[in-house]
């Protein structure tokens, strides 16, 4: 071979992968640098779904930026919708005013969408490693929680739920039977999920080992989330700056220790189970109460409020048409997404619009490590690094 | 409270009955199978005279059978025409600037009886993004999200570009909405 080699004139393949791709699900292009079947070097581009999602927002008043927040990750809406909510409450200065049911509320829905995000990657996972059954399952679990969300937003991916100083609506009636009902279908799920993959000799041998990356490259280039987690660093932001009322429930952080693809996959799996128990504690818990704040200014007030009182009505017109007043500053919020630290940063200048709304999105950060973690492995291991990443194009490119 | 960070187990070793390959290929075809038989069963067992909800399955068979949505569902704005006929619309405009895409356009007018109304009523169903930050905006409770899914997607944009007729639906037909919206969404005990 390597006679051959001296009298062939060779040199690298340069090959394009994606944008469209079946496996660059999201919209992303790889430029590779092929010795062989070995990656030399991993280019990515980004930005074929970009569509100004913070230009729109600067355009339209505080609350008209909800829907757009729901095409960022739009596996996990509900997330996002928070996100955005707690930045601006706190601009607002009424962030320690909400209404606890509220907040118990957010978190329930934060957390079934952090299910619905894991069920997705998992499963797309192993559908692009080859395993079509596996991946049914967890697309079942993932549909049935889609059921409970619909049930609560209205929608099931684009919830638009959240609003400053409140939510949308309220739970519907028989929210709490209907959630024991899915988490018992979606246990069982997990189960057969994790018996066909986790001890599956063919799946172990493409996760293990490859993607990898050390603790340091992953804080480097500011990795988050699960990713950073399997990396074995130690940091969830529901853990180490608690918000809504994570510091009120019980649950553990699953952390890996060499960050390949495996560990990533460990540690989803895991989460999946954390999910569940903090959405059974918190429903087990939940007080019963006003889901708005109470402060015309900030959210509309009732409608037979506005038909019956002029001041309501004001506030209402006011509300929609100017939008609310958010008095100057600027403000950063971190939240745990299910990829990693989603926070909006704010500014505001007085007024209706905000003047910057900047999103800080964890695929951002996570995509510029592909390259690094595929360089010198094959060009099969782009599949289940770039999978276990977890691009979300909508939220990548904004 | 308490929960704390905790190392997954990425060491997990095969034994040997594991690495001898075929034992386990059967394992994963019988957990498979424990999907498969009682769905197939299920399904025959429907298709010889029983009822679609004998199917244990997940999907449902779409044009024949239509999806249970929840009252929470937001389908496709329309008017609300009262019982005596008219439109409840008062044209104030708030659906107008409270649309985040700018897809509603109104032209207000005056009946002669003094009331208010939309002379023209314009909802480009393809710049809709289905928000239903219309229905929230509004005073009079005129405009609602239906749970019509169905229809909304056209091979032009002319005809998803709906006017007041197309709009229009009449009260009796929503109820299960403008209750939903009274009870869970706008109630006074929200507050």
């Amino acid at each position: 071979m390597s006679e051959l080699r001296m009298d062939l004139h060779t040199e690298p393949m340069i090959l394009s992968m994606g944008p469209s791709h079946p496996a660059t699900h999201g919209t992303v292009r790889f430029l590779l640098k092929l010795d062989g079947e070995k990656i030399l070097n991993c280019d990515t581009e980004i930005g074929y779904l970009h569509r100004a999602f913070e230009k729109h927002c600067e355009n339209g008043t505080w609350t008209q930026a909800f829907p757009y927040t729901d095409r960022l990750n739009y596996n996990s809406a509900v997330q996002n919708n928070v996100a955005y909510a707690l930045a601006a409450e706190e601009l607002l200065g009424v962030a320690g005013k909400m209404p606890e049911r509220a907040v118990y509320v957010r978190t329930i829905m934060c957390e079934l969408a952090r299910l619905a995000d894991h069920y997705t990657n998992l499963g797309a996972a192993t559908l692009e490693l080859g395993a079509l059954t596996a991946f049914l399952y967890f697309v079942e679990a993932r549909e049935l929680v889609w059921d409970l969300i619909e049930s609560v937003c209205g929608a099931r991916l684009t919830s638009n739920y959240v609003r400053i100083g409140g939510l949308a609506s309220d739970l519907p009636e028989g929210f709490a039977d209907h959630v024991k009902r899915v988490f018992a279908t979606n246990r069982e799920h997990w189960r057969q999920f994790d018996k066909l993959l986790t001890k599956n000799r063919i799946f172990m041998d493409r996760m293990r080992d490859t993607g990898a990356i050390s603790a340091e490259d992953a804080i480097a280039l500011g990795f988050t989330g699960p990713c950073l987690r399997a990396a074995g660093v130690e940091y969830d932001v529901r853990k180490a700056n608690p918000y809504l009322v994570y510091d009120r429930v019980d649950f553990d952080v699953p952390v890996g220790t060499t960050g390949d693809n495996f560990d990533k996959y460990l540690v989803r799996m895991e989460e999946i189970n954390q999910s569940l128990r903090i959405v059974e504690q918190l429903l087990g818990k939940l007080p019963k109460g006003p889901i708005n704040i109470n402060d015309a200014s900030v959210r509309n007030p009732a409608k037979e409020d506005v038909k019956n009182q002029i001041q309501s009505m004001i506030h209402h017109f006011k509300n929609t048409i100017e939008g609310i007043t958010v008095p100057a500053g600027e403000v950063y919020v971190p939240t745990e997404g299910s990829n990693g630290e989603v926070g909006f940063y704010l500014v505001s200048v007085g007024g209706g619009k905000p003047w910057k709304c900047r999103v800080r999105p964890p695929s951002f950060a996570l995509t510029q490590g592909v390259g690094e973690m595929v360089k010198g492995a094959f060009l099969a291991d782009i599949i289940p690094t770039f999978d276990m990443i977890n691009l979300i194009g909508g939220e990548c490119d904004r | 409270m308490s929960g704390a960070y905790k190392k997954v187990n990425r060491g997990v070793t095969l034994t040997l009955w594991e690495r001898l390959y075929f034992p386990e290929v059967i394992r994963g075809v019988l957990i498979a199978a424990g999907h498969f038989v009682p769905n197939f069963v299920s399904v025959t067992k429907a298709y010889f005279g029983g009822k679609p909800s004998d199917r244990k399955i997940m999907t449902i068979y779409y044009p024949e059978e239509k999806p249970v949505l929840p009252e929470a569902y937001r389908g496709k704005p329309v008017l609300v025409r009262a019982r005596d006929g008219r439109g409840k619309c008062v044209a104030c405009g708030l659906c107008e600037v409270a649309c985040p895409p700018k897809c509603i356009s109104i032209v207000g007018g005056q009946r002669e009886d003094g009331t208010r109304y939309p002379v023209t009523y314009v909802l480009n169903g393809a710049v809709c993004i289905f928000c239903g930050f219309c229905e929230e905006a509004c005073p009079e409770e005129a405009i609602v999200m239906s749970d019509r899914y169905e229809g909304l997607c056209e091979y032009d944009r002319k005809p998803m570009v709906y006017d007041k007729e197309a709009l229009l639906v009449p009260e009796e037909k929503l109820t299960r909405r403008l209750d939903y919206i009274r009870r869970r969404m706008y109630g006074k005990w929200n507050y």
